[in-house]
This record gives structure tokens, C-alpha cells and sequence, in this order.
């Protein structure tokens, strides 16, 4: 049925081509041609197939390619732009307008987060206190970081599991911190799972990533003041296999391996446990050495020493390491309320759309009822003048 | 005892659906009969449903065979809503009753295993509010499925004989894309509510996570036959054929992705 190509009756807007007020007079009719090729659901077609190209790339190259998404979001904030601005749809259907709009900020709103997110890792033991170093961290050009003036302090943790039918299944963890935010309010809360602590304006969450770390005091042989250090064993129950971690005492030129050796379960094979730090453990020391001679070894309890060519390293105890994802992503609200803006005012336009017609078309001759708005049938289309399959542009 | 409760509902769905076929082919119209069956079917799928999270301790998404059973169920939920309210897509019933069949043989192909556990992420309402939406979109397009299948049908002798008494391919057309649009805007929803969820479960809305990723181009693809549709004034059948490929897209997104990788989504990888 090739209705389309009936002129459009039943609107006094005037068809795409004559200026409405407010736009360029005839005169700069060049603007106007390019303002309206630029309007073109054609391009609209085009840019949804280059997003969908771009959501395949940033998928299988596993790489952030931001202008994989930019080119065609770009070209829908100005295809959007110029349709809002030329097509007489939007002045008589409130509800496409609204949600087109919505669709820009959604655009807008996504590049602004570009431009301003942060996305980091840490990693806190038990009882020590963040004060903005990430182990690994990425940023949008314009971040302003504030990481550095808040504090975070890890006081304990609890990660609790089942084991059912021999499998090691995580379920809630608990985390108690205390923290002192940019502005310089403190306090303490319980954060875990779900649960993130918001700290001006980033927000920390717990994750599955936590294990163990020997705290040890390392006294240099220069004279210099004793310090202590923490070296953070892999994930654990992740790699209980891998339990060990090369490190060089601070300010030291000797490498050592650390291994931790549990003596004992930390997981019961048949009740709930939580994850803790083993009683019965010991800690061993290896001197990194290039060719493997000289290979020393000792094997430490809590409170034993190891002399080492630039110092003595004393093992003080065992702890668990938490590690945190920290974000900071202050377009999400207004992300949140322009989505839930954009689905509503679809539904609106949609629900005004159908309710101008019957659900239910009457059933008789095949060949008689037409759908299409321009060329309203004789029983159920008369108010379909106001439909949005009135107007078209590029027709 | 609810796998008996569940047999005897799958009896009752293909009750329904052989006494569509035969009306069908007989020319017809039993739909008291068959609205009836499905009404009884629903009712007893809630049921054994609802019996088994209450003996498991968790909904019905964790197997295959669960997601199986709770996908048959919501599609024939809103099926036979749309079946009472709007009987000008009651026709359909002779081709949406077969692909059920389709699903609920591939059901009994998976044992109704008795583990599965649910991650922890798992405990927010947002799940249920995300998956809810997810389970109308699918069934909203599933029915515009059906008006496309009398579509394409009628352009054989046979199918055009058999649907003679139904409104023409370009009103057809028009209820089919109203069903498209319904799902959009749940679709839509589904999206927002996942990314809500994802952010509360993992602290990013968004990592391109394959079931993430591919939700999103079904999502695309959606707003292309929408868009296509709208702006070239495609033909019924164009449009009949843009709705299956979208069902198929979405089918394989709902129920190959999740249990291709191991786990509903990337982040609740780690232990
Ligand atoms: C980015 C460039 C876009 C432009 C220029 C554009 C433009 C338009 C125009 C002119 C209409 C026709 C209104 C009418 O005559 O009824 C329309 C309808 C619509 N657009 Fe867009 N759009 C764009 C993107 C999108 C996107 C990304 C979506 C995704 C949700 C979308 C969803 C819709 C819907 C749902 C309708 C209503 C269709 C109908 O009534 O059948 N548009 N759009």
C-alpha cells in the first residue's frame, strides 16, 4: 500500500520548506537546505547502524575506542537538534518533543561523564588508612581529583560462606570503616556488597578481591627510623594456591620472596565459615637471588627476625587486605531522571498514538481499512488527523 | 509435586494449542474453549512455580530448566491477557501455541536440576523489577510475532483462505508495531533498571558485559525496525519479517547468552 505518497491534509503547520518564524528567511536558504538534510531520519537510520558498528568493536577489541560511540552519538545530539528545530512534529506532539529532548541530555549527560569520570582500584589492610594512592586507577581529561583530601580507614571486615554439595560459595561481606570526607565531616559506617560508602562525591565499594598480608617491621642498617610495611598475598580463596608475593623492603635493595603456609582449614567443609586469618601459620622469607645460589630460606613466626645484607625484618602478624572499587560519576542522577524522562514521555506519546485508534480494528474485507493516517478510512480514522504518521519529512 | 502440577499445566498449554490448530484448519473459532484452557494453564504453571521457589529458596532463573519453565510461563501470562482483552489477536493462537511447543520440548530436554545458588548480587528488588520488565518486553514482541506469522502466511493460498476473516495485512501491521512499541518502552525500562541494578551490585551501570552488550543491540535493533518502519513506510510483510528477526534476536540474547557464559552477567565472575 503506497499511501505515502499522498499529501499530507488535515494540518494548518506549514509543510518543511517554508520557514517557520524564528528560522532563517529565505535568504539564507543554503542554511535551511543543510539544517534539514541534517534533520534526516535517513541519518537517523544510519547513525543507529554506525552505533550499533561501534558497540561491536568496543565489544570484541575489548578497548575503550571512546570514538566508536562518540561519532554517532555526536551525530544524534546534531540529527536530534535539527529535526527539534525543523520538523513541525515536534511543535504539535509535546511528547515526542519531550522525549527526543530527553534523548539530547542523555547524549549530553554521557559525554559530560567522559569528560569527568574516575574509575580505581584499592586495596586497604585491616586497620590501615587510604589517603588517595590507587593501585591502579583511569580518569576522564577533566577530572578534578579530590581522592587525595578524604581519608578511608579499613577497621575490620567479615566475608561469610556456605559450602554446599563441596562448593565454596561467597555470601555477604561486612565491612566496618571509619573516614574523614573532603569537607572534613568523619564518621564511620558499615559498608559491603551493595553497599557503597559515599565520600565527596566517590563512591567505594567492596568487592571480591581480598586475602591476606604478613605486616613485618623493618629496621635498616644505616641507623635510619624502623619501619613497618604490609605485603599484600593474592586473592584469596581466588589463588590459595599463590599465596606468596615478592617484595623489597622500603628503601631496601634486597628482594625477598614472601610465602604465607596455612597450617590448618579456614573453611569448614560442612558448616558456614567466614573468612580469617589462620591461627596456625608460618611465614617464609626467600632472598631473591639472580642465579638461585646462595638461596636462603627461613621460616618465621610472629616476632622473628631475618637478618637481611641492609637490615632485619621482623614478622609482626598476620591480616586481611581488602580491595575496593572506587568510581566517581556525577552525571548519574540526571542520567537516572533523564532516562526515566525519556520512557515516560514515550509512553505518553505511544499511549496517545493508540488510544486515538482501536485496539481491536474491525475484522470484515481485507481489502478495505488502511493504517496509514494520511488517508484516514471512513469508520475508525477519523482522529487520526492528529497522529504522528501525519507529518514525514523528506517525503 | 510440582513437577506433577507442572505436566498437567504443559497438557493443559497444548490442549489449548492443538484445539487452535484444529480450529485453524476446521475454520473455527473456539476461543471460549481455548481462553479457558490457557486461563487453567496459567494458573497451574503459577502454581508449581511458585511451589518450587518456595522449596528452593530462590526464583525461578538460576538452570536452564528454569528459565525455561518461567519464560513459557510469562509469555503465556501476557499471551493470554492480550487474548482476553484484545480479540482481534486471538487468530494468532495457531502460530504462537506451536513455538511454545518448540520450548516447552526443549524444556524437557534439561533434568529440573535440584542446585543452584544465587549470587549475592542477587538480593536487591531491583532484580525483580529488571527481570519483570525483560519478561514483558519478550512477551510484548512475541505476540507482534504472531500477527507477523498471519502475515506472512497470507501470502501463501493456503494462509490467505484459512485468514480471510481477519482485518487486512496493513491494520495487522499497525497492531503488530503497537505491540513493537509496548516493548520498546519495556525494553527501555529493562535497561534502566539493569544499569540501576549494575550499579548497585558491582558499582558501574555500565561495562559492556556480554549479556549487557548484546541487550543493547536487540535494544538497537528495535529502535532501527521502529525507525525503518516510520520512515519508509516498509510494506506489512517487510515489517512482519523486521519483527521475527527481532524476536530471534532477543530469544537468543534471553536464553543463549546467560548460560553460554557461566554466570547472568560477567561481574559475578569472582569468588
Ligand atoms: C538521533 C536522531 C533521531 C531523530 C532525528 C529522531 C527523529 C524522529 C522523528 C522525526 C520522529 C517522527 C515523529 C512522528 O512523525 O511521529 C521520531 C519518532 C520516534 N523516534 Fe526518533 N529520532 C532520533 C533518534 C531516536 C532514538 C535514538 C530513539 C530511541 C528510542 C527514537 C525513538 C523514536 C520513537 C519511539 C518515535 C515514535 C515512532 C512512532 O510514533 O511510530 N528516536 N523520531
Amino acid at each position: 500500500m503506497i499511501l505515502s505518497k499522498i499529501p499530507t491534509s488535515g494540518s494548518n503547520i506549514p509543510p518543511l520548506g517554508i520557514p517557520s518564524p524564528g528560522l532563517p528567511t529565505p535568504s539564507s536558504n543554503v542554511a535551511l537546505r543543510i539544517l534539514r538534510a541534517l534533520a534526516s531520519l535517513k541519518l537517523t537510520l544510519v547513525l543507529i547502524i554506525l552505533l550499533l558498528a561501534g558497540v561491536l568493536i568496543i565489544y570484541y577489541t575489548h578497548t575503550r575506542f571512546v570514538w566508536a560511540l562518540a561519532v554517532p552519538f555526536i551525530g544524534f545530539a546534531i540529527n536530534l537538534a535539527a529535526t527539534v528545530l525543523t520538523n513541525p512534529v515536534f511543535r504539535r506532539q509535546m511528547a515526542l518533543l519531550i522525549f527526543h529532548l530527553a534523548l539530547i541530555a542523555i547524549a549530553v549527560l554521557i559525554a559530560l561523564d567522559w569528560l569527568t569520570y574516575l574509575k580505581g582500584r584499592i586495596e586497604i589492610v585491616e586497620g590501615e588508612t587510604f589517603t588517595g594512592q590507587t593501585m591502579s586507577e583511569e580518569s576522564g581529561p577533566l577530572h578534578n581529583r579530590r581522592l587525595g583530601k578524604l581519608q578511608l580507614t579499613n577497621e575490620n571486615f567479615t566475608v561469610n560462606y556456605t559450602n554446599t554439595d563441596g562448593r565454596l560459595r561467597r555470601t555477604d561481606t561486612r565491612n566496618q570503616v571509619a573516614w574523614v570526607a573532603p569537607d572534613g565531616r568523619s564518621g564511620r559506617s558499615v559498608i559491603g556488597d551493595q553497599e557503597p560508602l559515599l565520600l565527596g562525591g566517590y563512591r567505594f565499594y567492596t568487592t571480591t578481591n581480598k586475602g591476606f598480608a604478613p605486616i613485618f617491621s623493618w629496621r635498616p642498617a644505616d641507623g635510619s627510623a624502623e619501619k613497618i610495611g604490609a605485603v599484600h598475598l593474592p586473592s584469596f580463596p581466588r589463588d590459595y594456591l599463590q599465596q606468596k608475593n615478592e617484595w623489597k623492603p622500603p628503601g631496601s635493595s634486597t628482594s625477598v620472596w614472601i610465602l604465607l603456609q596455612m597450617e590448618e582449614e579456614i573453611f569448614s567443609r560442612d558448616k558456614p565459615s567466614e573468612l580469617r586469618v589462620p591461627d596456625k601459620h608460618k611465614i617464609v622469607v626467600r632472598l631473591n637471588a639472580p642465579q638461585g645460589d646462595n638461596d636462603q630460606r627461613w621460616e618465621l613466626k610472629p616476632g622473628d627476625s631475618v637478618p637481611l645484607p641492609d637490615g632485619v625484618l621482623t614478622y609482626q602478624e598476620l591480616r586481611k587486605w581488602m580491595g575496593y572499587d572506587v568510581s566517581y560519576n556525577f552525571t548519574l542522577p540526571w542520567l537516572l531522571a533523564a532516562s526515566v524522562l525519556a520512557v515516560l514521555s514515550m509512553a505518553w506519546h505511544f499511549w496517545r498514538k493508540f488510544s486515538a485508534r482501536p485496539w481491536n480494528p474491525s475484522s470484515g474485507n481485507p481489502n478495505s481499512g488502511n493504517t496509514n493516517a494520511e488517508n484516514p478510512g471512513p469508520e475508525h480514522f477519523q482522529q487520526a488527523a492528529a497522529d504522528t504518521t501525519a507529518d514525514e519529512p523528506g517525503k | 509435586m510440582e513437577l506433577q502440577i507442572l505436566w498437567v499445566a504443559l497438557v493443559t498449554y497444548v490442549l489449548a494449542g492443538s484445539l487452535s490448530i484444529i480450529g485453524f484448519v476446521m475454520q473455527r473459532k473456539p476461543e471460549r474453549a481455548i481462553l479457558a484452557l490457557l486461563v487453567l494453564g496459567v494458573v497451574l504453571h503459577t502454581t508449581a512455580i511458585a511451589l518450587r521457589w518456595e522449596r528452593m529458596g530462590h526464583g525461578p532463573y538460576i538452570t536452564m530448566f528454569e528459565a525455561l519453565s518461567s519464560g513459557i510461563w510469562n509469555l503465556l501470562l501476557i499471551y493470554t491477557l492480550v487474548y482476553w482483552r484484545i480479540p482481534a489477536i486471538r487468530a494468532t493462537a495457531a502460530i504462537i501455541m506451536p513455538i511454545l511447543f518448540l520450548m516447552m520440548g526443549w524444556m524437557m530436554m534439561f533434568t529440573p536440576s535440584e542446585v543452584g545458588h544465587k549470587p549475592q548480587v542477587y538480593h536487591t528488588i531491583w532484580l525483580y523489577i529488571h527481570i519483570g520488565f525483560a519478561k514483558v518486553f519478550i512477551s510484548t514482541v512475541f505476540i507482534a510475532v504472531g500477527i507477523s506469522g498471519i502475515i506472512l502466511s497470507r501470502r501463501t493460498e493456503y494462509g490467505a483462505m484459512r485468514f480471510a476473516h481477519l482485518p487486512n495485512d496493513s491494520r495487522l501491521d499497525d497492531l503488530s508495531f503497537r505491540f513493537m512499541a509496548v516493548a520498546m518502552i519495556f525494553q527501555t525500562l529493562m535497561l534502566i533498571t539493569g544499569a540501576i541494578w549494575a550499579q548497585d551490585a558491582w558499582g558501574r551501570y555500565w561495562d559492556w558485559d556480554p549479556l549487557e552488550t548484546w541487550a543493547f543491540i536487540t535494544w538497537l535493533f528495535v529502535i532501527f525496525s521502529l525507525h525503518l518502519r516510520h520512515t519508509y513506510k516498509t510494506k506489512p510483510h517487510t515489517g512482519a519479517l523486521l519483527v521475527i528477526g527481532v524476536f530471534i534476536m532477543a530469544f537468543l540474547v534471553f536464553f543463549g547468552v546467560p548460560f553460554v557464559s557461566t554466570d547472568f552477567h560477567q561481574g559475578v565472575g569472582r569468588s
